[in-house]
Formats: C-alpha cells, structure tokens, sequence
C-alpha cells in the first residue's frame, strides 16, 4: 500500500516505513540506543531527500525519547538540573546546526554535510565500541573480571570556573563542559537527524564522571527538548519536516523497540556491543563508498520555487 | 465509450462549425478535443493517475496524412542543476546552473517519430519535445553565477535536466501514444506519475499535415493536493513555527500513549 508524503513530495510503500521503523526500533530496544543514526541513513537509502530524511527522523526520536525517558523519570533516575544545562547548550547548538544546514542547503553542499559527518562519527564510535566489545569477551573468555577503567578523578575541566553542585549526580563540577557537549551533541542532532546518545551517554561517563543510573535517564531528558527543538527549527528554516513520515516511523519504531527490549535480555552485553558496531560500520562503509565511486548520475535538480 | 466520444465529438464539432466565422485561428475548425478529467487531486493513496485526451479531426488531405500531437505541460519553474565532480577523492557537487523557466512536467504523445511529423523548425516554434523547450540561464543563486558558460555547456545542463525528469517519468515522449480511429477520432491516454509538480497544467493539441499546423486546440488540466496532505503542505509553508510544535505535540502524545500502555501491560 502505497501513501503519499507531502514534504518528501514522493510516494512510498507505508509497510516498508513502519517495517524499517519496527527493524530500527527492535535494534534501538536490543541494543539500549535511540537508532537515530540508523534509520537517517535508511531513509536517505529509499530515496528519501536527505534534508526531509534528517528532520523528520529528529521528529520520531521526540516520540521515542518521551516513551524511553518517561520509564526513568518514574524511577527518579534523571538529573534534573544537569539535564536541563545540558539542554541549554543542546538548543543552542541545534540552532546553530539548523544555521548551518540552511547555509549548506542553499550552496548545494547539505548532502555531503550529512554523509561527512555520518562516515566520521559512524567509523569512530564503531570502532572505539568494537575494539572495547572484542576485549571485552576475550576478558571474559580467559575468566578474568572486566575492570571498569575509571582513570583519575575530577580532571581540570571540570575545575573550571562556574561550577555548580548536582545533587542527583553527586557532583560539583563546572557547567561549563555540560555546556559545551551539550552543544555538540544539538548541532549533530540538526545535522545527522539523531538524539546523539551514542556521543552523550560515553561523555556523560567518562568526561562527567556521572553514576550509571543516573545517565540513561538524563540523557534521554535532554534528547526530548534538544530533538523537539531540532523539529521546530528544521520547520522554520527549511520545511523538512515531513510529519506523515515521522508518525510512520514512530509507529514502527515503537513495536519494534518492545520485543527489541525483550529479546536482548537475552544475549550476552559484549556480544551486543560487538554486533552493533558492526551494524555502524557496515552504515559507516556504505556512506563512504557512495561518496568515494563515481555516482551513476552526475547531476541532480532542485526546484527553486516551492511552493504549496 | 468511443460512441460516447465520438458523440460528444460531433456536438462539439457542430458548436464550432455554427461559430466558424467568430473563430479566431483559421485553422482552428480543424480539430476539437479534451480530455477525460480537468482536475487531478493528489491525496494520500496518490500513486499516479491515467487521463484520456480525445477529439475528433477534419482531416483536409488524403486519408492517413494527418498526424496528431498532444502536449501536456506543468506548471514552469526555475531549477538549479548540480553537477559532481571528483575533488580530494571523493564525488561533490562542485558546479550549478540555474535554467527556466522550464515545466516541472512535460509529456508528447503523437501518431509517429515527431521527426517523421514535423520539420526541426517547426517542433522549435511550437516547443514539441523536451529538446525544443524554451528557457534561459539565470543568476538566482550566487553559486550558479556562471558568465563563462557557453551553448555547449548549457545542452549539457539541459541534456542531463530532461534525462533525469525522463527517468523520474516526469518528461516523456510517446511516439506511438496517439492513436487515430477511422480518420477521424483521435485518443491518447497519459499516465501521470505520483512526484507530479502542482499547479496548472496546459495541455496542446496539434492537427499536422505534410510538416505543417493545420490545426489547434488548448485546454487546462489542474493538478492540487487535497485532504490531510494539503492541510500540512499549507502549514508547513505558511505557518511552519505551528507545524513543527504540531509535529512535536503528536510524537510526544505518541511516545507517552506508548509509555502507559507498555506500562500497563
């Protein structure tokens, strides 16, 4: 069955989105991530315009953010005012991000913007995570307990000046590097069309030094305003969002994430981790070939005149 | 079906007859024609639509030596093509030419090859093939400033324009899409694809003997979004902080549906 998108301006089989919405939702529950950084590239795969493809994507993780994050917040496992420093740096940093995106837009160059940045950050994460899974159950393998590396506390960025007290996190450390990923973390929300947990929860760890239970929880809190702020702009500067495709998405995507969530009790954590960065780097390797081998077509059109 | 063309046809025939003389174009008598719908409305289970163009011909010269051509038109508009080129290894957009106005849909249907129809200088002048479209190189974006393109470089641009609408099903060309009934009734039947532009459409009828217009009829066709679609194409444009808080307002009515249902279970 076939529906019509009104933004894409393209018709598409509506069980092909709720079918990727549910295999990207299932991989997102498995694998306890927002699957942001799969289904973007998906639908640019389908044919989706990329720029439609980005902001409506940043429209279902509002949707997947709010049903994941809801679950913590009634366990009380969210740092309230970290998250909402967090946010603040988050929304300006996708009003930057969208800045840049009506920039590149404009020259043509929004599409490489996507890809670039997808092949960077996709091989990176994908293999800092293979490489930790590897080790991992080789660790396990020989019997030996998995040390988690914690190297020395309290580093000197967070010793910088205007520093606050979380009392959820048990920390009392300067805003200013929350501020700083949390701009990060806005501006490639804008320009990949993902919640970026995968960059928040490892920074909120490592750079943070925040307690596990409370990361989840704080991170999902913050994807919720930054992706629904990403939503807002991509709908004033550029008119991408598409909002019959999001709610596509979103019904797959929450399907899919239930029995996701149930099948991966089953399998072991390092062998997970393994298999998702896999998963990124054959995503990674896709978008790499596609930029580095000489397209079939050269050429492409875009309308200047747009109007309802 | 065809008595009923061929009736509405003859009435047709017989109005422009009775108004022969009040006829502006003296060839205009030639040929009467329409088409099975004036109004295609785009909703969410658009995947395209057949329309039947048809009319009748009062051929002047020995029978089969009238040739028909239909031509529909979208609305025109201005596109700027990129061209990739290779740079530090990988492919990207590195070159940009702004033409139009130029339809956003085109499609000809005829009775043989347009060459076998009509001399070069004739399909020119009534713009019959994608290749005779009329436009010009504009300056709209900064990037596709370009004083030093020449003619070649622009049919380059042309050329890959038309390739990539043809592909699209966008731009068509049907020599055998016109069929003639008896000599004298003429249909062609036109698959409109779902990517379909909106707006007016323009639809041309030529009456060809021996290379030459002897006859000509043109109508309007209507292409608009209706429903659902259309309401969140018009907020999109007109209203767009409204629109996207809307789609913020479902995704999180959606997610927290979600939430106490999965919570219940």
């Amino acid at each position: 069955m076939q529906i019509y998108l009104p933004i894409a301006e393209m018709s598409a089989n509506i069980m092909t989105l709720i079918g990727m919405g549910s295999v990207v939702g299932f991989m997102s529950g498995m694998f306890g991530v927002g699957g942001g950084f799969l289904m973007t590239p998906l639908l640019i795969f389908i044919g989706i315009p990329p720029a439609v493809a980005v902001a409506s994507e940043a429209n279902q993780i509002v949707a997947s953010s709010v049903s994941g994050g809801l679950a913590h917040w009634r366990r009380r496992a969210v740092d309230i005012r970290m998250g909402l420093i967090l946010m603040s740096g988050g929304v300006a940093g996708s009003y930057a991000g969208v800045q840049l995106f009506k920039l590149l837009r404009a020259l043509g160059q929004v599409d490489l913007l996507i890809s670039s940045s997808y092949v960077i950050f996709l091989s990176v994460i994908g293999a800092l995570m293979l490489r930790e899974s590897l080790h991992a159950i080789r660790e396990t393998r020989k019997g030996r307990p998995i040390r988690v590396r914690r190297p020395g506390q309290h580093s000197w960025i967070l010793r910088l000046p205007l520093r606050m007290r979380f009392r959820q996190s048990r920390l009392y450390i300067s805003i200013i590097p929350p501020l700083l990923i949390g701009f990060l973390v806005g501006m490639l929300s804008a320009i990949m069309g993902v919640g970026g947990g995968f960059i928040m929860v490892p920074a909120m760890i490592y750079l943070l030094r925040m307690p596990t239970n409370v990361v989840i929880g704080t991170s999902l809190f913050q994807i919720i305003f930054v992706t629904s702020a990403v939503t807002v702009l991509h709908a004033v500067e550029n008119q991408t969002v598409d909002i019959v495709l999001a709610v596509l998405l979103m019904i797959g995507g929450v399907i899919g994430a239930q029995f996701g969530a149930m099948a991966g009790q089953r399998l072991r954590g390092e062998e997970l981790r393994a298999l998702l960065a896999l998963i990124v780097l054959g995503v990674a390797c896709k978008l790499m070939l596609d930029l580095v081998f000489e397209p079939a077509e050269l050429f492409s059109i875009q309308r200047l005149e747009v109007g309802p | 079906m065809k008595t009923a063309v061929s009736f509405l046809a003859t009435i047709a025939l017989t109005a422009l007859c009775a108004s022969g003389g009040m006829a502006q174009k003296a060839h205009a008598n030639a040929l009467v024609a329409d088409l099975s719908k004036d109004q295609i409305r785009v909703a969410s289970n658009f995947t395209g639509e057949k329309i039947l163009l048809f009319g009748a011909i009062e051929g002047t010269g020995p029978s089969g030596a009238s040739d028909v051509v239909v031509v529909v038109r979208g609305p025109s508009e201005n596109f700027t093509l990129r061209r990739k080129k290779r740079v530090a290894g990988i492919w990207v957009n590195a070159e940009a030419r702004t033409l139009g106005p130029l339809p956003g849909y085109y499609a000809v249907a005829s009775t043989r090859a347009l060459a076998d129809i009509a001399p070069v200088s004739e399909r020119a002048k009534h713009q019959i093939g994608p290749e005779y479209l009329r436009f010009s190189l504009l300056n709209q974006t900064p990037e596709a400033a370009a004083p030093h393109a020449g003619p070649r470089d622009i049919a380059l641009y042309h050329d890959s324009f038309v390739r990539i609408k043809s592909g699209q099903n966008l731009y068509s060309v049907d020599p055998n899409g016109v069929s003639i009934i008896a000599d004298r009734l003429f249909r062609a039947e036109l698959t409109l694809p779902s990517g379909l532009p909106f707006g007016t459409y323009i639809t041309e009828f030529f009456l060809f003997e021996k290379g030459r217009v002897v006859g000509y009829q043109t109508g309007e066709l209507s292409v608009a979004i209706t429903g659902l679609e259309q309401w969140l194409r018009v907020t999109a444009h007109d209203m767009p902080l409204l629109y996207g808080l809307f789609g913020v307002f479902i995704a999180g009515l959606m997610g927290w549906g979600v939430a106490t249902l999965f919570r219940r279970v």
